[in-house]
Protein backbone atom coordinates (compact mmCIF):
# COMPACT_ATOMS: atom_id res chain seq x y z
CA UNK A 1 0.00 0.00 0.00
CA UNK A 2 2.47 2.47 0.74
CA UNK A 3 5.02 2.12 -2.23
CA UNK A 4 1.61 2.33 -3.71
CA UNK A 5 0.86 5.53 -2.24
CA UNK A 6 4.35 6.77 -2.69
CA UNK A 7 4.20 5.86 -7.12
CA UNK A 8 1.31 8.18 -6.54
CA UNK A 9 2.83 10.96 -5.62
CA UNK A 10 5.94 10.22 -7.85
CA UNK A 11 3.64 10.64 -10.59
CA UNK A 12 2.13 13.96 -9.12
CA UNK A 13 5.06 15.31 -8.62
CA UNK A 14 6.07 14.53 -11.98
CA UNK A 15 2.70 16.07 -13.56
CA UNK A 16 3.53 19.25 -11.36
CA UNK A 17 6.59 19.77 -12.84
CA UNK A 18 5.16 19.58 -16.18
CA UNK A 19 2.64 21.96 -15.48
CA UNK A 20 5.29 24.21 -14.56
CA UNK A 21 6.60 25.81 -17.59
CA UNK A 22 4.15 26.80 -20.37
CA UNK A 23 0.67 26.05 -18.64
CA UNK A 24 1.45 27.61 -15.79
CA UNK A 25 2.59 31.15 -17.40
CA UNK A 26 -1.47 30.66 -19.05
CA UNK A 27 -2.96 30.19 -15.66
CA UNK A 28 -1.12 32.83 -14.85
CA UNK A 29 -2.82 34.98 -16.99
CA UNK A 30 -5.95 33.63 -16.53
CA UNK A 31 -6.05 34.11 -13.21
CA UNK A 32 -4.42 37.61 -13.00
CA UNK A 33 -4.35 38.88 -15.92
CA UNK A 34 -0.65 38.99 -16.12
CA UNK A 35 2.32 37.10 -16.12
CA UNK A 36 4.85 38.49 -13.42
CA UNK A 37 4.48 39.94 -10.30
CA UNK A 38 7.08 41.98 -8.39
CA UNK A 39 9.29 40.64 -5.93
CA UNK A 40 10.49 42.13 -2.94
CA UNK A 41 12.80 41.50 0.02
CA UNK A 42 11.72 40.22 3.65
CA UNK A 43 9.36 42.62 5.74
CA UNK A 44 8.88 43.31 9.01
CA UNK A 45 5.67 44.34 8.82
CA UNK A 46 2.63 41.59 8.69
CA UNK A 47 -0.13 42.75 7.27
CA UNK A 48 -3.98 41.52 8.44
CA UNK A 49 -6.57 41.93 5.63
CA UNK A 50 -10.40 42.13 7.60
CA UNK A 51 -12.15 41.82 3.84
CA UNK A 52 -15.65 40.57 3.24
CA UNK A 53 -18.54 39.35 5.75
CA UNK A 54 -16.58 38.80 9.22
CA UNK A 55 -17.45 35.12 9.92
CA UNK A 56 -18.98 33.67 13.11
CA UNK A 57 -20.09 30.28 13.93
CA UNK A 58 -22.24 29.36 11.13
CA UNK A 59 -20.67 29.28 8.14
CA UNK A 60 -21.88 31.47 5.51
CA UNK A 61 -22.38 29.90 1.79
CA UNK A 62 -18.87 29.77 -0.57
CA UNK A 63 -20.08 32.72 -2.44
CA UNK A 64 -19.54 35.18 0.12
CA UNK A 65 -16.39 37.04 0.53
CA UNK A 66 -15.18 35.94 4.37
CA UNK A 67 -12.92 36.87 7.29
CA UNK A 68 -12.11 33.66 8.56
CA UNK A 69 -11.64 34.40 12.41
CA UNK A 70 -10.68 30.69 13.33
CA UNK A 71 -7.77 31.31 11.03
CA UNK A 72 -6.95 34.61 11.99
CA UNK A 73 -6.82 34.74 15.80
CA UNK A 74 -3.99 31.60 15.61
CA UNK A 75 -2.29 34.08 13.12
CA UNK A 76 -2.39 36.94 15.59
CA UNK A 77 -0.58 34.42 17.99
CA UNK A 78 2.15 33.69 16.03
CA UNK A 79 1.85 37.51 14.95
CA UNK A 80 2.97 37.83 18.56
CA UNK A 81 5.36 34.89 19.23
CA UNK A 82 7.58 36.06 16.03
CA UNK A 83 10.36 38.13 17.15
CA UNK A 84 10.95 38.70 13.39
CA UNK A 85 7.68 40.70 13.01
CA UNK A 86 7.67 44.35 14.51
CA UNK A 87 4.32 45.51 13.54
CA UNK A 88 1.17 44.74 12.38
CA UNK A 89 -1.11 46.54 9.64
CA UNK A 90 -4.74 45.97 9.06
CA UNK A 91 -6.40 46.34 6.05
CA UNK A 92 -10.45 47.13 6.72
CA UNK A 93 -12.85 46.57 3.77
CA UNK A 94 -15.81 45.16 6.03
CA UNK A 95 -20.01 44.94 5.84
CA UNK A 96 -20.13 43.82 9.51
CA UNK A 97 -21.09 40.53 10.57
CA UNK A 98 -20.97 38.07 13.65
CA UNK A 99 -20.83 40.38 16.65
CA UNK A 100 -18.87 37.50 18.71
CA UNK A 101 -16.11 37.12 16.30
CA UNK A 102 -15.70 40.89 15.68
CA UNK A 103 -15.31 41.54 19.26
CA UNK A 104 -12.61 38.18 19.89
CA UNK A 105 -10.70 39.69 17.02
CA UNK A 106 -11.01 43.02 18.09
CA UNK A 107 -9.82 42.51 21.60
CA UNK A 108 -6.68 40.05 20.66
CA UNK A 109 -5.83 43.13 18.04
CA UNK A 110 -5.79 45.38 21.02
CA UNK A 111 -3.96 43.01 23.24
CA UNK A 112 -1.18 42.70 20.92
CA UNK A 113 2.56 44.24 22.06
CA UNK A 114 3.54 44.94 18.73
CA UNK A 115 2.06 48.02 16.96
CA UNK A 116 -0.53 48.15 14.95
CA UNK A 117 -2.31 50.19 12.32
CA UNK A 118 -5.13 50.06 10.52
CA UNK A 119 -6.53 51.71 7.35
CA UNK A 120 -10.54 51.65 6.60
CA UNK A 121 -10.47 51.28 2.97
CA UNK A 122 -14.25 51.39 0.88
CA UNK A 123 -16.18 50.84 4.30
CA UNK A 124 -15.67 49.38 7.32
CA UNK A 125 -18.70 49.16 8.57
CA UNK A 126 -20.99 47.76 11.78
CA UNK A 127 -18.69 45.49 13.61
CA UNK A 128 -15.76 47.00 11.32
CA UNK A 129 -16.01 49.98 13.77
CA UNK A 130 -14.58 48.41 16.89
CA UNK A 131 -12.16 46.46 14.71
CA UNK A 132 -10.88 49.45 12.95
CA UNK A 133 -10.50 51.43 16.31
CA UNK A 134 -9.09 48.08 18.42
CA UNK A 135 -5.27 49.49 16.80
CA UNK A 136 -2.78 51.52 18.56
CA UNK A 137 -3.82 54.34 15.51
CA UNK A 138 -6.36 54.03 12.82
CA UNK A 139 -6.64 55.76 9.59
CA UNK A 140 -9.19 56.03 7.15
CA UNK A 141 -8.98 57.06 3.16
CA UNK A 142 -11.23 60.12 2.56
CA UNK A 143 -14.03 58.05 0.55
CA UNK A 144 -14.52 55.34 2.94
CA UNK A 145 -17.60 55.04 5.06
CA UNK A 146 -18.72 53.64 8.54
CA UNK A 147 -22.10 52.69 9.31
CA UNK A 148 -22.56 53.03 13.13
CA UNK A 149 -25.89 50.93 14.03
CA UNK A 150 -27.42 49.14 16.90
CA UNK A 151 -26.95 45.39 16.53
CA UNK A 152 -29.12 43.21 14.68
CA UNK A 153 -29.88 39.56 14.73
CA UNK A 154 -31.30 37.34 12.28
CA UNK A 155 -32.80 33.84 11.98
CA UNK A 156 -34.73 32.27 14.77
CA UNK A 157 -35.54 34.36 17.96
CA UNK A 158 -37.47 34.06 21.42
CA UNK A 159 -39.71 36.77 22.02
CA UNK A 160 -39.50 37.37 25.86
CA UNK A 161 -37.72 40.10 27.28
CA UNK A 162 -34.76 38.54 28.41
CA UNK A 163 -34.24 38.21 24.21
CA UNK A 164 -34.40 41.93 24.27
CA UNK A 165 -31.71 42.28 27.19
CA UNK A 166 -29.51 40.14 25.90
CA UNK A 167 -29.30 42.02 22.80
CA UNK A 168 -28.89 45.41 24.81
CA UNK A 169 -26.15 44.19 26.79
CA UNK A 170 -24.15 42.82 23.48
CA UNK A 171 -24.63 46.40 21.62
CA UNK A 172 -23.47 47.57 25.51
CA UNK A 173 -20.41 45.57 25.41
CA UNK A 174 -19.15 46.83 21.58
CA UNK A 175 -20.36 50.40 22.53
CA UNK A 176 -17.74 49.80 25.53
CA UNK A 177 -15.12 48.51 23.39
CA UNK A 178 -15.48 51.36 20.74
CA UNK A 179 -15.35 54.37 23.82
CA UNK A 180 -12.69 53.03 25.33
CA UNK A 181 -10.09 52.46 22.28
CA UNK A 182 -10.74 55.65 20.30
CA UNK A 183 -11.31 59.01 21.53
CA UNK A 184 -15.17 59.55 20.57
CA UNK A 185 -17.49 60.65 23.99
CA UNK A 186 -20.18 57.17 24.65
CA UNK A 187 -23.07 59.92 24.10
CA UNK A 188 -21.85 61.01 21.07
CA UNK A 189 -21.53 57.25 19.48
CA UNK A 190 -24.77 56.30 21.11
CA UNK A 191 -26.25 59.71 18.83
CA UNK A 192 -24.83 58.55 16.01
CA UNK A 193 -25.68 55.00 16.23
CA UNK A 194 -29.68 55.75 17.42
CA UNK A 195 -29.88 58.73 14.81
CA UNK A 196 -33.15 58.78 12.48
CA UNK A 197 -33.40 60.01 9.21
CA UNK A 198 -29.57 59.49 8.55
CA UNK A 199 -29.81 56.26 7.17
CA UNK A 200 -33.47 57.19 4.85
CA UNK A 201 -35.92 54.94 7.37
CA UNK A 202 -33.15 52.87 9.29
CA UNK A 203 -31.48 53.99 12.51
CA UNK A 204 -27.60 54.66 12.65
CA UNK A 205 -25.35 57.14 11.03
CA UNK A 206 -23.51 56.74 7.67
CA UNK A 207 -20.02 58.22 8.67
CA UNK A 208 -17.46 59.58 5.72
CA UNK A 209 -13.74 59.30 5.97
CA UNK A 210 -13.21 62.96 7.80
CA UNK A 211 -16.16 63.06 9.61
CA UNK A 212 -15.12 60.08 11.53
CA UNK A 213 -11.70 61.47 12.48
CA UNK A 214 -14.20 64.82 13.81
CA UNK A 215 -16.09 62.48 16.04
CA UNK A 216 -13.09 60.97 17.38
CA UNK A 217 -13.78 57.82 16.05
CA UNK A 218 -10.41 57.49 14.09
CA UNK A 219 -7.36 59.29 14.68
CA UNK A 220 -6.67 61.09 10.93
CA UNK A 221 -7.48 60.72 7.35
CA UNK A 222 -5.31 59.03 5.31
CA UNK A 223 -3.67 56.12 2.81
CA UNK A 224 -1.48 53.53 3.03
CA UNK A 225 1.84 56.00 2.58
CA UNK A 226 1.04 57.48 6.06
CA UNK A 227 -0.35 54.71 7.93
CA UNK A 228 3.20 52.78 6.99
CA UNK A 229 5.24 56.30 8.32
CA UNK A 230 3.08 56.04 11.53
CA UNK A 231 3.92 52.28 12.03
CA UNK A 232 7.59 52.78 11.63
CA UNK A 233 7.34 55.35 13.93
CA UNK A 234 5.35 52.99 16.43
CA UNK A 235 8.28 50.68 15.81
CA UNK A 236 10.76 53.04 16.53
CA UNK A 237 9.41 54.26 19.81
CA UNK A 238 9.12 50.75 20.59
CA UNK A 239 12.73 50.04 20.43
CA UNK A 240 13.90 53.32 21.98
CA UNK A 241 11.82 51.88 24.85
CA UNK A 242 13.21 48.48 24.73
CA UNK A 243 17.51 50.59 24.83
CA UNK A 244 16.56 52.01 27.78
CA UNK A 245 15.24 49.38 30.08
CA UNK A 246 18.28 47.47 28.92
CA UNK A 247 20.51 50.13 30.22
CA UNK A 248 18.59 51.03 33.50
CA UNK B 1 -43.01 35.85 -5.94
CA UNK B 2 -41.35 38.33 -3.71
CA UNK B 3 -39.88 38.48 -0.62
CA UNK B 4 -39.72 41.47 1.77
CA UNK B 5 -37.50 40.05 4.79
CA UNK B 6 -34.82 41.14 6.69
CA UNK B 7 -33.63 37.57 6.19
CA UNK B 8 -30.50 36.84 3.91
CA UNK B 9 -31.55 34.71 1.10
CA UNK B 10 -29.41 31.87 2.41
CA UNK B 11 -31.79 31.66 5.79
CA UNK B 12 -34.31 31.06 2.99
CA UNK B 13 -33.12 29.19 -0.05
CA UNK B 14 -31.25 26.49 1.36
CA UNK B 15 -26.96 26.44 -0.01
CA UNK B 16 -26.39 22.72 -2.02
CA UNK B 17 -24.59 20.89 0.47
CA UNK B 18 -22.01 20.61 -2.94
CA UNK B 19 -21.13 24.05 -2.57
CA UNK B 20 -19.66 23.49 0.26
CA UNK B 21 -18.20 20.41 0.01
CA UNK B 22 -16.27 21.48 -2.99
CA UNK B 23 -14.35 24.15 -0.72
CA UNK B 24 -11.71 22.66 1.60
CA UNK B 25 -9.06 24.37 3.95
CA UNK B 26 -5.93 22.64 3.49
CA UNK B 27 -2.09 23.08 4.33
CA UNK B 28 -0.35 23.46 1.06
CA UNK B 29 3.54 23.99 1.47
CA UNK B 30 3.21 25.45 4.92
CA UNK B 31 0.35 28.33 4.22
CA UNK B 32 -2.96 27.98 4.80
CA UNK B 33 -5.31 28.03 1.57
CA UNK B 34 -8.71 27.53 0.56
CA UNK B 35 -8.89 25.01 -2.36
CA UNK B 36 -11.71 24.65 -4.78
CA UNK B 37 -12.81 21.09 -6.44
CA UNK B 38 -13.10 21.66 -10.05
CA UNK B 39 -15.19 20.07 -12.97
CA UNK B 40 -11.93 17.98 -14.09
CA UNK B 41 -11.35 16.94 -10.33
CA UNK B 42 -8.49 19.43 -9.98
CA UNK B 43 -7.83 21.43 -6.87
CA UNK B 44 -7.83 25.41 -7.77
CA UNK B 45 -6.62 27.61 -5.44
CA UNK B 46 -9.36 29.81 -4.38
CA UNK B 47 -7.69 31.90 -1.13
CA UNK B 48 -4.90 32.51 0.50
CA UNK B 49 -4.45 32.34 4.37
CA UNK B 50 -1.67 34.36 5.47
CA UNK B 51 -0.02 37.50 7.02
CA UNK B 52 2.80 37.68 5.48
CA UNK B 53 2.74 39.84 2.20
CA UNK B 54 5.50 38.32 0.81
CA UNK B 55 3.36 35.35 0.52
CA UNK B 56 0.86 37.07 -1.60
CA UNK B 57 3.96 38.01 -4.19
CA UNK B 58 4.57 34.26 -4.49
CA UNK B 59 3.61 33.01 -7.78
CA UNK B 60 3.05 29.34 -6.10
CA UNK B 61 0.13 30.56 -4.05
CA UNK B 62 -1.71 33.29 -6.61
CA UNK B 63 -5.21 32.50 -6.78
CA UNK B 64 -6.14 30.25 -9.75
CA UNK B 65 -2.99 28.23 -9.48
CA UNK B 66 -3.69 24.34 -10.04
CA UNK B 67 -2.64 22.49 -7.05
CA UNK B 68 -0.65 19.07 -8.02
Amino acid sequence: MEKDTEKKDGQEQEQGEEQQSPSSIVQKIQALGQTNIPQAPDSNIHVLSIIGQIEGHIQLPPQNKTTKYEHILPQLIAIEQNPKIEGVILLLNTVGGDVEAGLALSEMIASLSKPTVSIVLGGGHSIGVPIAVSTNYSFIVPTATMTIHPVRLTGLVISVPQTFEYLDKMQERVINFVVNHSHIKEEKFKDLMFAKGNLTRDIGTNVVGEDAVEYGLIDEVGGVKEAMTKLNELINEGKGNEQQEVIQ
Amino acid sequence: MIHYTPLSESDIYPIDEAAYTNRKCVNYEGKTVFVEKNTNGEYQLVQLLSTDPQDYLNEKFTPGTIIP
